[in-house]
């Protein structure tokens, strides 16, 4: 909010200079986000950040009021009419049917108004604060909702039938047209503001087209009111309005700022409009009450909370400057009595918060909690998810941050995004569901890295993918890391040549990670994702659980992120990960006898597994065998078309013996035998 | 046996050939000159030698011995070896480095405040992005319609839950799971329907702090986040506290770090709430507590001079391996 200094001037002595009192203010919880000096008139205008739920600041005179109770100075009351010595309007009355809505209704027949001109002092502090000066009545009503906090509005009187006003509810499928021009179809929690035969406002929020103030008006009725704030924000949301009324009935307006708010338009009205008559206000319902009037404060909660001792007396000082009622019961005992303006306040510890903010947080000492060490286990899967970054950064993978809201581009309807999570209000046109895959995500990096003229793209991510298994039950979030390459394994150097990443490289780091994080007994499974090219995908699993899948996504979707060369995608699974992840690893004794490495070079069909033929190999070794290795495979020279040259290294090793060299020989012949019969082998050199 | 000795002489002489490392003469030494070498091996037969004869063949087996151990010196001394240089050697050509990858900035910031907050005794905990009005909403005293709601606006799933528009939620999740007393910080995903440009993202990071016991009092959250905001920025840091307003908290506090000419806003903080407590089954007379949260990309941005918050989820190489 706006706030001009002189305007506060008003009220308050202000020692300069002016950023003294900025700051005093900031540091109160007023916070002064701008100071602009103004020239003609001088003057200083403070953009001030109010928070929702001090609406008693949304005034000069409210701040003024700070300033007073901050500085320890008197405040000074707006001048005022003392609205005494009139007559009622003669016919005019006022009806409240929703007195839920609408509480406390006040209103003032003003007639023969002489003068138009809004003086200059008005125009300038009202353009000061951001409002263009608009007729002097409605110019009137918007420098008191400035001065004193209280929304006003002005009805043309000629253009209210029948001399009265209805606070009530619409009727069905009723329309109204306001002052800006738009017409609106009003909901059954509206709140109207209407005469005898339809509605003139919707009130607290905006007035109607047909009744305002224009050039021509001389009689004005003028209506300062409590409207219901849920209700006036309710309407404000529904009918997408915002106005300075409605910012300040929506925050709660002070119920006896209703009286002072039309006793002040009234004083200005008399002084510059010059009317001939002035009504007695007439009036309907009742002020509302605050619930909680009084409030029982003792020293020790004021130390308990805070952590310093405040002097008894200078507890009571305070809450007196800040305008509350102190009744000291005993000593360090006192009965708070909370005025109209300030609801907020409802039990000790928010006396406890007025008191630290006007002693100042900053005089509050600095302590460290006192308190025994407690245990703490490191959260398991932030140390997995530690792990990996290390692992994949140090083998040159970049993490990325992606966003988790998604558009369907990409994904298969039916396959990808029938379990998956959904937002109704999205923000940007199409990204309304939480990713189920990462997929589409490190394909956009891709795409922006290589238009950037990147050649090779190694990324990952770890996140949350979401679902929605069940539509009764509360979604389900799943962290996992999903790794995307594309493009050159490694950039040629002037000793190593360049070579383009393959899946097995992908393999190889989802391998690592599920190795290191403990996982043993890998094997293979197939697995059906739309984003693959087709038979080029497989699950990695132990036992029986799945842990990650990887694959090289389909040429469909490369066209799509206009990808020329291929894209390998994996994700692992932490949370399934996670059980698998040792804390503590038992040291195994290596084998102490001596090893004895045989090699197997062999030729099969391209459709032979090679991974078949390694757990074939294992199968044959009596248990002799303690590791298979595939070193070698080529196609091509001297191979057959259609096959395929695989060269193993066997090494046996036993546990509790040294190995004879004839043993080895006689069990690796008999390993290459049934590699033949079995597999159709034949051995090359 | 003057045969086999000048066989495996021969075998040697083209096994020699062949040596062209520091490894290759070792394996070459083992080979010959080792516990089952082939010429220890004839050394052992020795024994079986006719009298007569055994004289010569020693004679010719250590001459045959002695030239093998100096052929492996001098292999050993030819091949290429570490810490010696060669003519080949150019001290001006690079290095062949490892290929660089990098972890997140926001993940490094991350990290490097909460084990700032670990080594103060706070666990780091996490709770689910997909949350309920309750956990966002009700239970942190926020009303349902009420202005103070206006500052959290949330995306929402077709099913009726919402997408968490702060971590605080995750305060609520860990008091109605365990007893004080906690110390937890939690960081995470939030999202608020927010239109990108460079200050401001639909989705960010925050990080949120909680610590609740029987006697925490604001004098130390004031401690605890002015320690924590030195650690982060340096010993000099300037802060100041200023009164704020937060629905769960009570009081509540913002707090700026001196930057340049002004202030910046960097935590937002408080003492928990009585209704909070209420809401999850605390008793509020007994005990107290202190909450703050912060903004992530808030913190990297200031600390590493990036001015547009676009640059984090972009993902740019160029950007990520800045901060390897």
């Amino acid at each position: 909010m706006k706030i001009s200094t002189n305007w506060l001037k008003d009220f308050v002595e202000l020692a300069p200079p002016i950023s003294r009192i900025a700051e005093r203010l900031t540091l109160a919880g007023l916070e002064v986000k701008k100071c602009e000096p103004l020239k003609t008139p001088a003057d200083t205008v403070f953009e001030i950040e109010i928070t929702s739920n001090r609406p008693d600041w949304l005034s000069h005179w409210g701040v003024a009021r700070e300033i007073a109770a901050v500085e320890n100075l008197s405040l000074k009351n707006p001048v005022v009419d003392p609205e005494t010595g009139r007559t009622p309007p003669p016919g005019w009355k006022i009806q409240i049917k929703d007195a839920a809505g609408c509480p406390y209704y006040t209103g003032v027949l003003i007639e023969g108004i002489t003068e138009t001109k809004t003086p200059d002092f008005i125009v300038n502090r009202l353009l000061a604060c951001g409002i263009r000066s608009i007729n002097l009545i409605v110019d009137i009503t918007n420098y008191v909702l400035l001065e004193v906090g209280q929304p006003l509005h002005a009805f043309d009187a000629d253009l209210i039938h029948g001399k009265e006003i209805v606070v009530r509810k619409p009727r069905q499928g009723e329309k109204f047209t306001l002052i800006n021009g738009a017409e609106i179809e009003l909901k059954p929690e509206d709140l109207l503001i209407a005469d005898s035969d339809r509605a003139v406002a919707l009130a607290g929020v905006m007035g109607g087209k047909d009744s305002e103030i224009n050039e021509k008006t001389r009689n004005v009725f003028l209506e300062s009111a409590f409207f219901n704030p849920g209700r006036v924000r309710k309407a404000s949301r529904t009918h997408q309005i915002s106005s300075d009324s409605s910012y300040r009935f929506e925050r709660r307006v002070d119920p006896e700022g209703v009286d002072v708010g039309r006793s002040r338009a009234l004083a200005l009205i008399q002084k510059y409009a010059k009317p001939r008559h002035i009504s007695a206000v007439i009036k309907a319902g009742e002020k509302p009450q605050l619930a909680i009037k009084t409030i029982q404060l003792r020293a020790d909660e004021v130390k308990s909370v805070l952590g310093v001792e405040i002097k008894p007396s200078q507890i009571a000082l305070i809450l007196g400057r800040l305008g509350l009622q102190v009744k000291q019961h005993s000593e360090g005992v006192w009965t708070v009595g909370i005025p109209s303006f300030r609801p907020d306040l409802t039990r000790p510890v928010d006396l406890v918060e007025e008191i630290a903010r006007i002693y100042g947080f900053e005089n509050i000492p600095e302590t460290l909690p006192a308190r025994a060490p407690i245990t703490l286990g490191e959260n398991p899967r932030l140390s997995l998810e530690r792990k990996i970054r290390q692992l994949l950064s140090g083998a040159g993978l970049c993490e990325t941050v992606t966003f988790s809201l998604i558009s369907e581009d990409g994904l298969d309807a039916a396959k990808d995004l029938r379990r998956a999570v959904q937002i109704v209000n999205p923000l940007q046109h199409g990204l309304h569901w939480m990713r189920p895959t990462m997929v589409t995500s490190l394909l956009s990096v891709i795409q922006k890295n290589v238009n950037a003229g990147a050649d090779s793209v190694p990324v990952f991510e770890i996140a949350n993918i979401y679902s929605l298994p069940d539509a009764h039950k509360h979604p389900v979030e799943e962290r996992i890391c999903a790794i995307a390459l594309y493009g050159k394994k490694a950039a040629q150097t002037w000793l190593d040549h360049a070579r383009a990443v393959t899946i097995y490289d992908l393999k190889g780091y989802i391998e690592s990670i599920l190795k290191n994080a403990g996982s043993v007994d890998l094997c293979v499974a197939k697995v059906d994702k739309s984003y693959f090219a087709q038979g080029t995908s497989e699950e990695l699993r132990t036992w029986q659980t799945p842990l990650a899948f990887l694959g090289q996504v389909s040429g469909e979707l490369l066209k799509k992120w206009d990808l020329k060369e291929p894209v390998y995608y994996g994700e692992i699974s932490l949370e399934k990960l996670l059980p698998q992840a040792q804390k503590i690893r038992t040291f195994k004794e290596w084998p102490r006898y001596p090893a004895i490495e045989r090699d197997l070079s062999i030729v099969v069909k391209d459709s032979v597994k090679s991974g078949d033929l390694m757990g074939e190999i294992r199968g044959l070794g009596q248990g002799l065998i303690r590791e298979v290795e595939l070193f070698d495979l080529f196609r091509g020279k001297r191979v057959p078309a259609g096959c395929k040259n695989l060269a193993f290294r066997v090494v046996y090793q036993s546990l509790e013996r040294t190995l004879v060299s004839e043993e080895v020989q006689k069990v690796h012949d008999k390993i290459a035998q049934m590699l033949v019969q079995k597999y159709q082998a034949s051995f090359q050199s | 046996m003057k045969d086999q000795i000048s066989r495996i002489e021969k075998e040697a002489r083209e096994d020699l050939s062949r040596v062209d490392s520091v490894d290759a003469a070792e394996a070459f030494r083992i080979a010959y000159l080792g516990k089952k070498g082939k010429l220890t091996e004839l050394f052992k037969q020795l024994g079986a030698v006719p009298p007569e004869e055994k004289k010569a063949v020693g004679a010719e087996l250590n001459r045959v011995k002695q030239w093998l151990e100096s052929s492996v010196d001098e292999s050993r001394q030819k091949a290429p070896q570490a810490g010696t240089s060669t003519e080949m050697f150019d001290e001006t050509l690079p290095g062949i480095r490892p290929p660089q990858g990098s972890i997140h900035l926001l993940q490094q910031t991350i990290q490097e405040i909460t084990s700032v907050f670990s080594r103060m005794g706070f666990e780091t905990v996490e709770g689910p992005e997909i949350e309920t009005e309750f956990h966002n909403f009700t239970a942190l005293n926020i009303p349902l319609d009420h202005p103070s709601r206006d500052a959290f606006d949330t995306f929402y799933t077709t099913h009726g839950q919402l997408l968490r528009s702060q971590t605080s939620t995750v305060q609520i999740r860990v008091m109605k799971d365990r007893k004080p007393p906690l110390k937890i910080i939690a960081p995470g995903r939030v999202y608020r329907p927010d239109t990108v440009d460079a200050s401001h993202s639909f989705m960010f990071h925050q990080i949120e702090g909680l610590m609740v016991d029987t006697q925490v009092t604001f004098s130390d959250l004031k401690g605890v986040l002015h320690l924590f905001l030195r650690e982060l920025f340096g010993s000099d840091t300037k802060i100041r506290f200023r009164p704020h307003f937060f629905p769960f908290t009570e009081p509540s506090v913002e707090i700026d770090i001196q930057w340049g000419k002004g202030w910046l806003e960097i935590l937002g903080a408080g003492s928990v709430d009585p209704n909070v407590f209420e809401e999850v089954g605390y008793d509020k007379n007994v005990v107290k507590g202190f909450a703050f949260g912060l903004g992530v990309e808030r913190i990297a941005m200031l600390r590493h001079g990036i001015n547009d918050i676009r640059h984090f989820y972009e993902n740019d190489l160029r950007f990520l391996r800045q901060f390897s």
